[in-house]
């Protein structure tokens, strides 16, 4: 174990760039598992074992890299403590993804099935653009420029506001409750991680002040 | 900016960097030597003068504390102790204790760091208990080891073999390849010395000033240099050693990594930051220090390879004999090798609740004590 000090290492932050990336690779399998489970009429009971395994995964990942991100300050000093603090936030926002991927489980859970509705194709396409910009993302990350970044999250913000006003329909729907709500609920599930997806896209390219926020701080990616 | 790619900066090129570390380990050297002219040129009163006051061996170790605090490294005191043994004007029975002083005044660095986490009492906790767990094992040390070198003469008279067998006896000047290297430059220093009008104690005071300055700056260029080479080998070996555990292979890091970067500060304020964030615990942190102990001691090694006298690498060897008998007295038994860390806890504890008695424990352990043990003592 101590020969690893005799081996020529990468920089300490670029494998905290590839745990990172496989990071988000383990949120996009947990969020298409648990989608599946509403969507597609997988067995919950069958995928839950795996999105919580991963999901667990992915919170040790996020501890783990907290203590190595304080190790590489430690080391090399402040130099790089933008993206030291920039890395604090993009693992954090991972993390929810990986959070809201076992809310949607929940809602599985709950008997949430909408594999036999009418709007099947319509969520399901959803989820099939939201799936890929788990990987678009994980590019970004890799390498990315301000002008790929900023067009990523154009068409997140697009997908966000889309899925905003369908939560606002309904909101002020006449169906009734057991059609409305669950719809209600998984949009709102997808909006949090399409947002926290922006947010990680943006972190990357966005200086450390403004990550989060967007037009001048009008709009809070948080969410 | 992209999480990979964008962070590619320039930085200077490693053979570079390697090639300027060597050169600093050539001057490191001429400074070593040039400190030995300086002695010798100095005559016998005189050199008897300046090393009375070491001949009581406690004054001796509390000198040793002191310089090792003011000059903030160990490597750098002990440097120096092995550059004057190499004059014959220090004995290696007065130097002992000086460089058992050093390795409890070296122990001041990190917790001085300790002491920026203050402000938030948890943080402030782990950190001063990682840094003072270093203290009071190199206490513990020196309080079995230095009656027992004093009373036995065990770690001088098995260092005295060692450089016997690979140098040669007590007394003879040992014709060492180095120091036919080091010689031309110390000679031109002493020709500037002459030049300038320096004669006797002057030229003597000159070149001794001259070597201290080299030996404390090309050591701090080493240390800055060599922290830039193996950084990234340092944080990812911390990674994987200290997140697994800790015990033997955690002490191999702390004797890797501090003979890379010539100083254990670097490498025990390293662990302060991370046992504040709670990265590490006390008991991770307390090997990789003990191995930092034993690798400072291979830049007083390096030292005597400058010097004339065997004697001086006694003194090099001793050193690392201290530091290797003091881990293999107090930590292979478990209810030893948790008093310094129990010790640190309860300290940490008294600090967190009145923290004035932290700067107060720095200021009267590492400055008011030892200037009035010499003060008294000599």
């Amino acid at each position: 174990m101590v020969m690893s000090f005799f081996k020529k290492s990468e920089s300490g932050l670029d494998t905290i760039a590839h745990r990172t990336i496989s990071m988000l690779a383990d949120a996009r399998h947990s969020f298409d598992l648990a989608s599946a489970a509403v969507l597609s009429g997988a067995n919950p009971e069958s995928v839950a074992q795996d999105i919580r395994t991963t999901d667990e995964h992915i919170n040790q990942a996020e501890q783990t890299l907290r203590g190595e991100l304080v190790t590489h300050v430690a080391v090399h000093g402040t130099t790089e403590i933008g993206s030291v603090l920039s890395y604090t936030l993009l693992i954090k926002k991972i993390e929810r993804i990986g959070d809201q991927a076992k809310n949607i489980l929940d809602l599985a859970e709950e008997g949430v099935s909408l594999v036999d509705e009418e709007d099947i194709s319509e969520l399901n396409e959803i989820r099939r653009i939201i799936s890929s910009m788990f990987a678009e993302a994980a590019d970004l990350m890799a390498e990315t420029t301000t002008e790929q970044a900023r067009e990523f999250y154009d068409r997140a913000t697009e997908l966000r506001h889309s899925i905003e006003n369908k939560i606002r329909d309904y909101m002020h729907s006449e169906e009734p409750g057991y059609h409305a709500v669950p719809r209600a609920v998984l949009y709102r599930y997808w909006k949090r991680i399409v947002s926290n997806l922006a947010g990680v896209v943006t972190g990357v390219a966005e200086p450390l002040q403004k990550q989060g926020y967007i037009d001048d701080g009008e709009t809070d990616l948080d969410d | 900016m992209a999480l990979i790619t964008d962070r590619a900066k320039w930085d200077t090129p490693t053979i570079l960097r390697a090639s300027f570390v060597f050169g600093l380990i050539y001057t490191f050297l001429v400074g070593v030597s040039s400190l030995e002219s300086g002695i010798k040129v100095m005559g016998a009163d005189t050199q008897e003068s300046l090393f009375a006051s070491v001949s009581n061996p406690i004054a001796g170790l509390f000198i040793g504390i002191l310089g090792t605090v003011l000059v903030q490294s160990s490597s750098a005191s002990t440097s120096i102790i092995v550059g004057l043994v190499g004059t014959g004007a220090l004995g290696v029975g007065d130097a002992v204790p000086m460089v058992m002083g050093a390795n409890i005044g070296t122990t001041v660095t990190n917790t001085l760091v300790a002491l920026a986490h203050m402000r938030q009492s948890e943080e402030f906790k782990r950190a001063f208990a990682a840094a003072t767990v270093h203290d009071f094992f190199n206490l513990m040390s020196v309080c079995i080891l230095l009656p027992v070198e004093i009373s036995t003469g065990v770690l001088s008279t098995l260092a005295e073999k060692i450089s016997g067998k690979l140098v040669g006896s007590a007394g003879s000047e040992w014709k060492s390849p180095i120091k036919k290297w080091v010689k031309e430059p110390v000679s031109w220093l002493k020709d500037l010395g002459d030049a300038i009008g320096a004669k006797g104690n002057i030229l003597g005071t000159f070149l001794v000033i001259v070597g201290l300055v080299i030996i404390l700056l090309s050591l701090a260029y080493i240390t800055k240099n060599m922290r830039q080479l193996v950084a990234d080998r340092i944080e990812a070996s911390l990674n994987k050693v200290l997140g697994t555990g800790a015990g033997m292979v955690a002490m191999v890091l702390g004797l890797l990594i501090t003979i890379s970067v010539q100083s254990s500060s670097i490498t025990t304020s390293i662990m302060i930051p991370l046992a504040a964030a709670g990265v590490v615990t006390l008991r991770n942190i307390y090997p990789v220090t003990l191995g930092a102990n034993v690798g400072t001691t291979i830049t007083a090694l390096l030292a005597a390879l400058a010097a004339s006298r065997p004697e001086a690498l006694t003194v090099g060897i001793v050193h690392t004999l201290f530091n290797v008998g003091g881990i293999a007295l107090l930590y292979p038994i478990p209810g030893v090798r948790d008093i310094p860390i129990r010790a640190a806890e309860n300290l940490a504890r008294i600090a967190v609740e009145r923290r004035y008695i932290a700067i107060a424990y720095v200021v009267i352990a590492f400055i008011v004590i030892p200037l009035l043990g010499v003060a008294v003592l000599r």
